[in-house]
């Protein structure tokens, strides 16, 4: 709401102060200082947005610096990649690099792979974190709480710890060199994270909404199915896609179980075996890394708004 | 449409305060039934438990004479409006007013009949293909309602459907609501914690308190003869004035006394003389309370005037000790130490005045100061 500035009074000529020489009504208030008050408003205005816009574009800056440098060593002759005071941008672009890499490497394979083991274990995560967010958050279990916090024990513990177990486990059922170890031991890590996610997002959903499916005549798993999760469809992409880019991203599990079977390699694993003993190829590995992390930064761009806020409703609660 | 009964239904939740206790009622067919009372006292409850969507630790409801106690929500053929609405965000109007006729796979062609049909009665048509979000508060009840008359039910069921609607949109909803039932015909058990809403809608009130029935009757019966002093002061706005005071006879007649004035009282002496301890609780309602022109009647002298134009409200102070605090667990105008009286006149009234003010007998209250039951 504005409010009229009553300590500005400035002499005016005019007999009466809001009437002009010919009577008719005017402004109550001098002009001139009105407009130094905008002025100044537009002046403190345009210093917050240019603030606001050199915090941004400087994180920014930060945050994509890895990436450009990424590109710059893809794209610079090997004997260049030491060189100092570094370049900015290579003379000459050597952007066969990207396809040498693909012609000697079964990068194809490994990416198929990743793939496959992203969307699986985005796939399991989500329907294991879907049933337990939906009975911790519906359902009053004595001991429930502390069952959900019990849970949320099992993404404490550090992946190294989880390596041995999953690897004696494994090999018994005989899944060492399966692309499910990877699958499998992904999930038991997004599982817990990703059903409080959920169990956030489901506690911002009515219970009215259910209970007037129910009355509707739906059974209370086709309530599930038709109202909640298109409710929670927001939550659900957040989830899903926190799920794919933390499998995507797996190397230690990958390169604990799938080390002896090179046909299952994923993209991480792959990469980093063109590492060599002696001479390594930064160029190529920088490369292959850009290609690695190409679907993970369009798929953040298309549900980047869907993350934040399936986040911030999880937080709500 | 349908006849419902309740058969002594028990409800807990933690297995120690009872939500519902005893609860029995019976709801002629097409009628418009309307469960009233405070926040907590277990009106939305019973309503959860016709729908199915709470189980009962005891007793049988009926429905159209079959007992459907253990039969899911779906199975019951009823409807319910919901205080929220609680429409699917993710559907159109069409869809979330047809999704009860598809759950029970009826044609398309039949349902999108019947949803034009009831888009039409409710003025919809325009707003069929929008989203609920696109909507006003007023359209979305509408939604509401149009999802539960589509199915053509047994019984509606409505919890406080007008709790979230402005003043004015409330009033005209209200009637809307009625004329709809009274067309439709069918059985319609409506929850509100709005007195105001039970009187003017209602063929039947159900007061309750702390999940037990306290009366059951038509609006008139419950104003003009309360069972206790909580119906009397909950129903009527304002509530009902309350006082204590002494019970004398003469001959006959029982006199109390009130601001150092006798004040004759309707009941017959043997009843009022049954009371034992020789005081009652007295009310009476604030339209009884009539001004007297003469020198006759009760000297109060006026504290405050609230108008609203014609009609006045006029507040007394209580003469003496003889407000009737009801150890805090009656309503508000049974612990309100003044007196009010609605008058509707030209006179102009101002605070520190002294009014006279006659009371008739026959709209005087008497009631037991330990049960708190009318003396009849």
């Amino acid at each position: 709401m504005t409010r009229p500035d009553r300590t500005i009074e400035t002499p005016s000529p005019s007999p009466a102060r809001g009437t002009a020489a010919d009577g008719a009504a005017t402004m109550p208030y001098p002009l001139v200082p009105e407009r130094q008050r905008t002025a100044g408003r537009l002046r403190r205005a345009f210093a917050r947005k240019l603030a606001i816009y050199t915090g941004v574009a400087a994180t920014s800056a930060v945050l994509l610096f890895p990436l450009y440098w990424m590109l710059v060593t893809a794209l610079s002759p090997r004997t260049r990649l030491r060189e100092f005071p570094p370049r900015l941008w290579p003379e000459e672009p050597q952007w066969d690099v990207f396809h040498d890499l693909l012609a000697t490497q079964p990068f194809g394979r490994w990416m198929w792979n990743t793939s496959l083991v992203a969307l699986s274990t985005m796939i399991l995560s989500l329907s294991v974190s879907v049933l337990a967010a939906y009975a911790l958050s519906r359902h009053k279990l004595r001991g429930g709480q502390s069952l959900g916090l019990f849970i949320l024990t099992a993404k404490m513990l550090p992946a190294t710890l989880m390596v041995i177990p999953f690897f004696v486990i494994f090999r018994s059922v005989g899944l060492v060199g399966s692309l499910w170890s990877v699958v499998l031991a992904q999930s038991t890590l997004i599982v817990p994270f990703a059903t409080w996610m959920l169990k956030g997002y489901f506690d911002t959903i009515p219970d009215e909404l259910e209970q007037a499916a129910l009355v509707d005549g739906c059974s209370p798993l086709g309530t599930i199915w038709r109202i909640v999760l298109p409710v929670a469809a927001p939550g659900l992409a957040a989830t899903a896609l926190y799920a794919f880019v933390l499998s995507w991203s797996d190397f230690l599990y990958a390169r604990t179980f799938l080390t002896t079977s090179q046909s299952k390699w994923t993209l991480n694993l792959g990469i980093a075996t063109l590492k060599g003993e002696f001479i390594t190829d930064w160029n190529v590995i920088m490369a292959g890394s850009l290609m690695a992390a190409a679907p993970i930064i369009v798929v953040y761009l298309f549900l980047e708004r869907f993350l934040v806020g399936g986040l911030t409703a999880g937080a709500q609660k | 449409m349908a006849s419902i009964e309740f058969h002594g239904i028990t409800k807990s939740y933690d297995g120690t305060m009872k939500a519902l206790s005893d609860f029995s009622l019976e709801i002629e067919d097409g009628a418009f039934c309307v469960l009233v009372g405070p926040s907590g006292c277990g009106k939305s409850t019973a309503l959860k438990l016709l729908a199915g969507l709470e189980p009962a630790n005891s007793g049988r409801i009926l429905i159209d004479g079959t007992d459907v106690t253990d039969l899911g929500p779906g199975k019951r053929d009823i409807a319910m409006v919901f205080q929220n609405y609680a429409l699917y965000p993710h559907m159109s109007v069409r869809s979330n007013m047809g999704f009860g006729l598809k759950m029970r796979s009826i044609p398309r062609a039949e349902i999108d009949r019947k949803v034009e049909e009831a888009a039409r009665l409710l003025e919809l048509t325009d707003y069929l293909d929008r989203r609920p979000r696109a909507l006003s508060g007023g359209q979305r009840q509408r939604v509401a309602l149009g999802r539960a008359i589509v199915r053509e039910p047994k019984a509606f069921l409505m919890d406080e459907p007008l709790s979230n609607l402005d003043a004015k949109l409330r009033v005209q909803t209200r009637s809307e609501i009625v004329r709809l039932q009274q067309r439709l015909g069918v059985t319609t058990i409506y929850v509100t914690h709005d007195q105001t809403e039970a009187l003017t809608m209602a063929d039947k009130i159900v007061v309750m308190r702390d999940g037990v029935i306290q009366q059951i009757g038509a609006p008139d019966d419950l104003f003009h003869t309360p069972a206790n002093i909580f119906v009397a002061g909950f129903i009527g706005s304002p509530g009902m004035n309350f006082f204590r005071g002494p019970i004398e006879f003469e001959g006959e007649a029982g006199f109390t006394r009130l601001a150092g004035a006798r004040v004759r009282l309707a009941p017959a002496a043997n009843d009022l003389a049954a009371i034992g301890n020789g005081e009652a609780v007295f009310g009476v309602r604030p339209e009884h309370m009539t001004v007297n022109g003469s020198e006759e009647g009760l000297p109060l002298t006026l504290a405050l005037v609230e108008s609203l134009g014609t009609e006045k409200i006029l507040h007394f102070d209580m003469p003496g000790a003889e407000h009737a605090v009801m150890s805090g667990e009656e309503n508000d105008s049974a612990r309100r130490s003044g007196l009010l009286a609605r008058v509707i006149d030209d006179r102009r009234y101002r605070a520190g005045d002294v009014i006279r003010i006659a009371l008739p007998p026959e709209k005087i209250h008497v009631f037991h100061p330990e049960t708190h039951q009318v003396v009849p």
